[in-house]
């Protein structure tokens, strides 16, 4: 048998490997390995989001973000006031009545939407 | 859900599997691993590994595999990738062990296991005509002929001489061949895939 032929062939045998007979356990095995991974990855990141969360409401208190909001009502108050004044009929500025409700408002959206994304996490877990 | 899940991997073409392992679908990655998994134990065995140490590697292979999936551009087989994935693993560990040390130093000092039986009538598979080979010789055509790498990347990871892997190659081979020999019944089962 030529040299160029027998590595063939020997490549061919080394490919067709037989089939072990736990091959379905083994594949089970792997399978569940990268789930559980998969599973660590995302408390991981759940994690990270919650002391994330924790830290930049932690900052918010400490910026005296209500004061700050208030502040902001006061502006939006002399922003209308403005904008009353170039134009009178604009009816829709009327929603900056109040600064403190948009900030108020933006802060519950927000909790919903982190209340939502955990809600999910929670669910994938 | 899971099974039709399985069902619909199981139709798809290994390529195909891999975009869809590419984007997390682990369940497209399991079908992979149930293809090629055995041809992946089955090289490391016949690299000298043993069996619960062959699938030790070989899990760590696939799942190494996984996270690089993206680097598979499909322009060998995904077997044939895994495989010196997997190939390369069990160097390192070898060379962890400090196993690997011994081959540098093997000589033909166990020539006389490799000689043919010279029975015709025996039905011998490749496993069983490695068996004859010395270690670092089915080592060397593990490497070479099972993993697919070259002479020069077989001695780069084996940290052995290009001369020597060669030699160790070209007796591993002329032990093959004398045990293969026509007449040698050499039956090998199972599928290939297409890898």
């Amino acid at each position: 048998m030529a040299e160029a032929e027998f590595e063939r062939r020997l490549e061919r045998l080394f490919a067709e490997a037989p089939e072990l007979p736990d091959a379905a356990a083994f594949a089970e095995r792997i399978e569940r390995r990268l789930a559980t991974g998969w599973t660590a990855r995302r408390w991981l990141i759940g994690a990270a989001g919650v002391a994330g969360g924790v830290i930049g409401a932690s900052q918010l208190i400490m910026s005296n973000v209500f004061q700050r909001a208030e502040a902001m009502g006061d502006s939006a108050r002399v922003l209308k006031a403005g904008f009353n004044q170039v134009a009178p009929r604009a009816e829709w500025v009327s929603g900056f009545a109040d600064g403190g409700v948009v900030v108020w408002v933006a802060s519950a959206l927000a909790i919903v939407a982190m209340g939502f994304a955990l809600t999910r996490v929670l669910e994938e877990l | 859900m899971p099974g039709s899940t399985k069902l619909r991997f199981a139709s798809l073409h290994d390529v195909e599997l891999c975009s869809h392992a590419a984007t997390g679908e682990r369940a497209a990655f399991g079908e992979l691993v149930r293809r090629h998994g055995s041809a992946v134990r089955a090289l490391l065995r016949r690299m000298g590994a043993q069996s619960s140490e062959a699938d030790d590697v070989a899990q760590d292979a696939f799942l190494t595999a996984f996270e690089r999936i993206a680097e598979f551009r499909g322009e060998g087989t995904f077997a044939g990738w895994v495989k010196r994935i997997a190939a390369r693993a069990y160097l390192r560990r070898l060379q962890r062990e400090k196993k690997l040390g011994v081959f540098a130093s093997e000589t033909i000092e166990n020539e006389a296991t490799g000689e043919a039986t010279g029975d015709a009538d025996a039905a011998i598979d490749l496993d069983g005509a490695l068996k004859a080979l010395s270690a670092a010789e089915r080592l060397c055509v593990s490497l070479c002929f099972g993993a697919g790498l070259s002479h020069a990347e077989a001695a780069e990871s084996l940290n052995l001489p290009l001369g020597t892997v060669k030699s160790h190659v070209k007796r591993g081979l002329e032990k093959l061949r004398a045990r293969l020999a026509p007449g040698g019944g050499v039956g090998v089962e199972g599928r290939r895939g297409n890898g």
